[in-house]
C-alpha cells in the first residue's frame, strides 16, 4: 500500500521555489541613497566608545560630532559642537564652549554635563573601550581606567547592582578616601583571570569599611569596582556650556586627539534607557552629528540620513548615503564600475596598475600616514646584534620590493614616520648600500653570510605579504649570502605569536593615530604594549621622554627627530614602505580631498546630478 | 512511525551536547582570543573588555555558563560584530542565505534530474556523452571560477544582471544559477546512474512487455527508484546550501551566513561560531531525517526502524 504522502511529492517541488522567490524577494529593493561607498567590512560597533577601526570611524563620524572636528582637506582641528576654546599659558589646560545651537537627534541641547558623563564613561572599565588609552594624556585618566590606586587617594565605591541591571547603569557611588590595599593586583599574563582579590580599606564619612569585588573573598563588603574618584581625573564642567580638560603633559597633539571619533559624545538619557547594544539600535539610537542612522542591515548595509536638528545642516548636502558592507575587493570595483558605488575604499591589488593608467581621476594613490614595517626580535641571536640589523636594513632594494608587492606607488620608507607632518623632519635610516653591509655582517662575524643561523620571516597569510617575503629572502641571501625561511600563521595565530616574541622577523602595519611622529615613535619605549621587538632601550625611553615634557613645538620636534635618528641607527623594525591611499571615487563625487588618514567626512560631500548624468551616459549605465 | 521520529530526536539532542563540548574546547585551545589584534591592547583595558563578556572566568565556568544558555535558545552576544547578538545575525541572515540556497537547490534539481533522465534513457549516444562531459566539467569547475566568469560575461559583456546585491529578482538570478550549476551536475550524474540501474531491472521490463508507452515507464516506474541516491545525496546537500556558501555571498554581496562561518573562526568570536556550527549540525540531522522518511514514501520496502 503506498504511503499517503506520495502522490504530493511532485508538488512539493514549485512550492519550494515559490515560497524561496517569494522569500528572497520578501527582503525588498530600496530606493538607492545620494551617495553609496563600499565601507569594505561590516562594522563592529557604532558606539563611539568601544571601536577602533578605520570603518566604524566612517560610520560613527558621520552620526557623532565631538568637541572638534578635522577638516576634510588639511585634517586641522576645526571647531566642531565647542565653538571656540582657550589654552592657558603652561598649555596643559583647555577649555571647550559649546555652542548654544548644538542639538542632539532628538531636540535636546548638548550640555557640558554630555561630555563630563561621555568622557567618562569612555574611560570607565566596565565600558571596555579599546581605544581610551589615546585619552590617557589627559590628568589621571589611566589611574581611573587601569584601578591604579594607591593609600591616600580619594577613591569613588561603586556598589553592587542588581543582577538584571542594564549594563549602562551604574550601581550606587560611596566616595572616600583610601586607607589600606590588602593583597595584590591580578597579574599580567596571557589567559589570567580578571578576579580582583584586593581589598580596599575606605574611610566613608568619618567610617572604615572594606571593599571587595571578588566573591572569593570574604570579609569584606561586596562592591562592583573601586576606582579612583572621578573628580581627580581633568575633566571638569566648569559652565553650563563649558568643560574644562587638564592634562599630565604640554601635549601638542591633543588638540587632534579631540577631535578623533572615540571622543564623540553620547546622551546619557538614550544609553542608560536601553543599555549596550539596544541604544544602538536605529529605532533608539540618539546622535548629534550630521547623520542619523535609518536602519543596519547586516553585512549589507548601513543606510544614513542627514539629521535635521544637525547645527550645521546647511553645508550638508547629501540626504542619504548607503555604506555597503561588501568585502570582496573585486565586487567592490565591479559595483563601482556598474554605477551601483559612488565611492570605494580599496581596490583590488592585481587591478592597481591597470587603474592608475587608465583612471587616473578617479584612482591616485598618495601616501599615507601609515607604515609597513618589519619587527625584528632583538632578543633573539644572531638579531641582538644591531650590526646585523643594520646589515639587513642596508642590503634590501626597497625600490624593488614596492613595485613587485603592493604596487600601488608605495613610497620606500627609511624612517618609522612618514613623511608630511608640519614642521618634522623625519630621522633616517641608513640608505641602501650592499658592500656596506656586507662588511657590517662580516664584523658581526659572518663574512660572506659564513656560520649565520637560518632565520626566519613571519607574515600572516596573505598573498602581498608572501610576495615581499620572497623578495626580500632572495635579496638577503643574494646580497648577504644568508639563509631566510618563510612561515605564514593564520591571522589569530600570526598575532599570538608576535606577541610573545616567538618569531625572528615579523611583518607589521602601523597607522598613525593622530598627526604627530609621538603616534609612531612611542611604540617603541619600553613599556609600550605594541612594542612586541623585545626593544628596551633606557636611552630612547628618556628621549621620548624629555619630548613628552617639552613646552615649545619646535624644540619638541627636534627632539622627536633626534629620538627618530636614534631609533633608526638601533632597527629594532626595519621599515619598508609608506602605504598610499586606496580610495577609488567618481569624479562627479565633490568635496573629497586627499589626505594623509584617508579621512573623508561625509557632511562635506556632494554629488553633482548633471555631472553624474552625463558620466553615466558616456560609460553607458543606468 | 512516532517511535523513530522520537528516538531520532533524542539522538539529534545528545549529539549536539557533544558537538557543543568539541568545539567549546576545541575552539579555546586555539591560539589568539576574540580580543586580540594586531594592536595589543593595554592588559587591563583587555581585562576590561574580558570581564564584560567573561571570557576570562576559568573554563569550566564559562562551559557551563555558555551550556545553559544555548540550551535556553540564547547563544549570546557576537564578541565581533559587538552591537548585535548571535541570534540576531542569524536571524537576519539565515533566511538569505536559505532562500538562495533554495533557489539554487531548485535550479539543480530542475535542470539535473532531466539531464540525468536523458542521459540514461539515451545510453551511449550523443546526448549521454555531452551531458555527461558537460557534468563533469560543471562538478570539477570550482565556484571562484564559475561565478567571476559568469559575472564577466553577463554583467560585463552582456549587461543582463546587476554585478552583486539580493532583493529584486535581478540579484536572484547569477548566484543562484552559480551556486546550482555543480549540484546539477552532480544530481544529473546520479540520476543517470540510478536510472541505468533500474532500468534493468524485471519489473522495468514486464512494464515494457504489458505494452506502456517508454516514456510512461521512465516516469512512473522507473524515476521513483532512480529518484533514491538523489535523495541521499540530497539531504546533506541541503544543510549545506541552506547555511550559505562563502564565495557565492563573498562575490555577490550577499548579506547571508557564509561569510560569518569562516570569518568567526578566523576571529575567534567563539559565540557566533558556536551558533553557526549548532545551527549546521542541527540542520544537517533535521535533513537525514527527511531523507530517511523519504526514502519510505518513495520505496515501499524500506522500514523505519526506532
Amino acid at each position: 500500500m503506498p504511503a499517503p504522502g506520495r502522490k504530493l511529492l511532485p508538488w512539493l517541488f514549485p512550492v519550494f521555489l515559490l515560497a524561496a522567490a517569494v522569500w528572497a524577494l520578501s527582503i525588498g529593493t530600496l530606493p538607492p541613497a545620494d551617495l553609496t561607498f563600499c565601507n569594505a567590512t561590516e562594522v563592529k560597533s557604532i558606539d563611539p566608545h568601544r571601536i577602533n577601526g578605520q570603518p566604524e570611524g566612517r560610520i560613527v563620524g558621520a552620526l557623532f560630532e565631538g568637541l572638534l572636528q578635522r577638516h576634510p582637506e588639511t585634517l586641522k582641528p576645526i571647531p566642531g559642537v565647542a565653538e571656540r576654546w582657550e589654552i592657558s599659558t603652561d598649555h596643559k589646560t583647555y577649555t571647550f564652549h559649546l555652542r548654544s545651537n548644538a542639538l542632539w537627534s532628538d531636540g535636546t541641547p548638548i550640555t557640558a554635563e554630555d561630555f563630563h558623563y561621555s568622557f567618562r564613561r569612555f574611560l570607565l572599565p566596565a565600558t571596555g573601550g579599546e581605544y581610551s588609552t589615546l585619552f590617557f594624556v589627559v590628568k589621571n585618566s589611566e589611574k581611573y581606567t587601569k584601578r591604579i590606586l594607591a593609600v591616600g587617594d580619594p577613591v569613588e565605591v561603586e556598589l553592587r547592582k542588581p543582577a538584571d541591571a542594564l549594563d549602562s547603569i551604574r550601581g550606587e557611588l560611596l566616595l572616600g578616601k583610601l586607607l589600606k590595599i590588602e593583597g595584590e593586583a591580578p597579574q599580567e599574563e596571557e589567559g589570567a583571570t580578571s578576579d580582583d582579590q584586593r581589598v580596599f580599606v575606605v574611610e566613608i564619612d568619618g567610617k572604615q569599611r572594606r571593599f571587595t569585588s571578588s566573591k572569593n573573598v570574604g570579609g569584606a563588603e561586596l562592591c562592583e569596582t573601586v576606582l579612583l574618584d572621578f573628580r581627580e581625573v581633568g575633566v571638569k564642567v566648569v559652565g553650563p556650556r563649558a568643560i574644562q580638560i587638564t592634562l599630565t603633559n604640554p601635549t601638542p597633539y591633543f588638540l587632534d586627539i579631540i577631535s578623533y571619533y572615540p571622543l564623540a559624545p553620547v546622551q546619557r538619557a538614550c544609553v542608560e534607557k536601553y543599555g549596550y547594544p539596544n541604544w544602538t539600535k536605529p529605532e533608539n539610537i540618539v546622535s548629534n552629528g550630521a547623520y542619523r542612522l535609518q536602519f543596519r542591515h547586516i553585512r549589507d548595509r548601513i543606510r544614513l540620513v542627514k539629521s535635521d536638528t544637525y547645527w550645521n545642516r546647511d553645508v550638508v548636502k547629501l540626504n542619504t548615503v548607503d555604506a555597503l558592507a561588501a568585502e570582496n575587493l573585486t565586487t567592490m570595483l565591479n559595483l563601482y564600475l556598474t554605477g551601483k558605488a559612488d565611492w570605494i575604499t580599496d581596490v583590488p591589488p592585481g587591478a592597481k596598475g591597470e587603474l592608475r593608467k587608465t583612471r587616473p581621476n578617479e584612482y591616485d594613490p598618495q601616501p599615507q600616514q601609515s607604515i609597513y614595517f618589519y619587527r625584528v626580535n632583538v632578543t633573539r641571536k644572531p638579531l641582538n646584534d644591531v650590526r646585523v640589523r643594520r646589515a639587513l636594513s642596508m642590503a634590501l632594494d626597497r625600490r624593488e620590493i614596492v613595485e613587485a608587492g603592493p604596487r600601488a606607488g608605495e613610497v620606500p620608507a627609511l624612517s618609522v614616520v612618514p613623511p608630511g607632518i608640519a614642521g618634522y623632519e623625519t630621522g633616517l635610516a641608513s640608505p641602501e648600500n650592499v658592500a656596506e653591509a656586507q662588511s657590517l655582517l662580516a664584523e658581526a662575524g659572518y663574512p660572506g653570510g659564513r656560520g649565520f643561523p637560518t632565520i626566519e620571516i613571519l607574515y600572516n597569510t596573505h598573498e602581498m605579504h608572501r610576495s615581499i617575503a620572497e623578495l626580500i629572502q632572495s635579496q638577503w641571501k643574494k646580497r648577504l649570502g644568508i639563509n631566510v625561511g618563510l612561515s605564514n600563521q593564520e591571522w589569530g595565530v600570526f598575532n599570538s605569536s608576535t606577541r610573545k616574541l616567538e618569531y625572528d622577523i615579523s611583518r607589521t602595519g602601523w597607522i598613525g593615530d593622530y598627526p604627530d611622529p609621538n603616534t609612531f615613535l612611542d611604540l617603541f619605549v619600553s613599556t609600550n604594549e605594541n612594542n612586541q621587538t623585545g626593544f628596551s632601550d633606557p636611552k630612547y625611553d628618556a628621549m621620548m621622554e624629555a619630548s613628552g615634557r617639552e613646552i615649545d613645538p619646535a624644540k619638541r620636534l627636534k627632539l622627536l627627530h633626534d629620538a627618530e635618528a636614534y631609533l633608526m641607527q638601533q632597527l629594532p623594525i626595519i621599515p619598508m614602505f609608506y602605504y598610499v591611499s586606496k580610495d577609488m571615487v567618481r569624479p562627479y563625487v565633490h568635496g573629497i580631498y586627499q589626505n594623509v588618514r584617508d579621512e573623508h567626512p561625509l557632511w562635506a560631500m556632494s554629488i553633482d546630478q548633471e555631472e553624474k548624468a552625463r558620466f553615466f551616459k558616456a560609460e553607458g549605465l543606468k | 512511525m512516532i517511535g523513530f521520529l522520537v528516538n531520532r530526536l533524542l539522538w539529534t539532542a545528545a549529539t549536539m551536547w557533544v558537538v557543543f563540548t568539541i568545539t567549546f574546547f576545541l575552539m579555546r585551545s586555539v591560539p589568539g582570543g576574540p580580543f586580540d589584534g594586531e594592536r595589543k591592547l593595554d592588559p587591563e583595558i583587555k581585562r576590561n573588555i574580558e570581564t564584560r563578556y567573561g571570557t576570562n572566568d576559568p573554563l569550566p565556568v564559562q562551559y557551563f555558563r555558555e551550556l545553559g544558555k544555548v540550551c535556553r535558545g540564547d547563544l549570546g552576544p557576537s564578541y565581533k560584530l559587538a552591537d548585535y547578538t548571535v541570534n540576531e545575525i542569524i536571524a537576519q541572515g539565515f533566511p538569505v542565505s536559505a532562500s538562495l540556497g533554495t533557489l539554487a537547490l531548485c535550479f539543480a534539481i530542475g535542470l539535473g534530474l532531466p539531464v540525468g533522465i536523458l542521459a540514461a534513457t539515451r545510453r551511449g549516444k550523443l546526448p549521454d556523452y555531452g551531458s555527461m562531459t558537460i557534468a563533469t566539467i560543471g562538478m570539477a569547475l570550482p565556484e571562484f571560477f564559475v561565478a567571476p566568469l559568469a559575472i564577466i560575461l553577463f554583467v560585463f559583456v552582456w549587461p543582463l544582471f546587476p554585478a552583486a546585491g539580493w532583493g529584486s529578482w535581478q540579484q536572484l538570478i547569477l548566484p543562484s544559477v552559480c551556486l546550482g550549476l555543480p549540484y546539477a551536475a552532480y544530481i544529473a550524474r546520479l540520476t543517470r546512474t540510478g536510472m541505468l540501474d533500474v532500468l534493468s531491472q524485471d519489473y522495468i521490463r514486464t512494464a515494457h512487455a504489458k505494452g506502456l508507452a517508454p516514456r510512461d515507464v521512465v516516469l512512473r516506474h522507473a524515476l521513483k527508484g532512480a529518484m533514491l541516491p538523489v535523495v541521499s545525496f540530497l539531504g546533506p546537500a541541503t544543510a549545506g546550501i541552506l547555511t550559505g556558501s562563502l564565495i557565492e555571498e563573498a562575490i555577490f554581496a550577499i548579506p547571508g551566513l557564509g561569510i560569518h562561518f569562516v570569518q568567526s573562526a578566523q576571529q575567534r568570536d567563539y559565540t557566533l561560531a558556536m551558533g553557526l556550527v549548532l545551527l549546521y549540525f542541527l540542520l544537517l540531522s533535521l535533513m537525514n531525517l527527511v531523507v530517511d522518511v523519504l526514502y519510505k514514501l518513495l520505496d515501499p520496502r524500506v522500514k523505519l526502524d526506532s
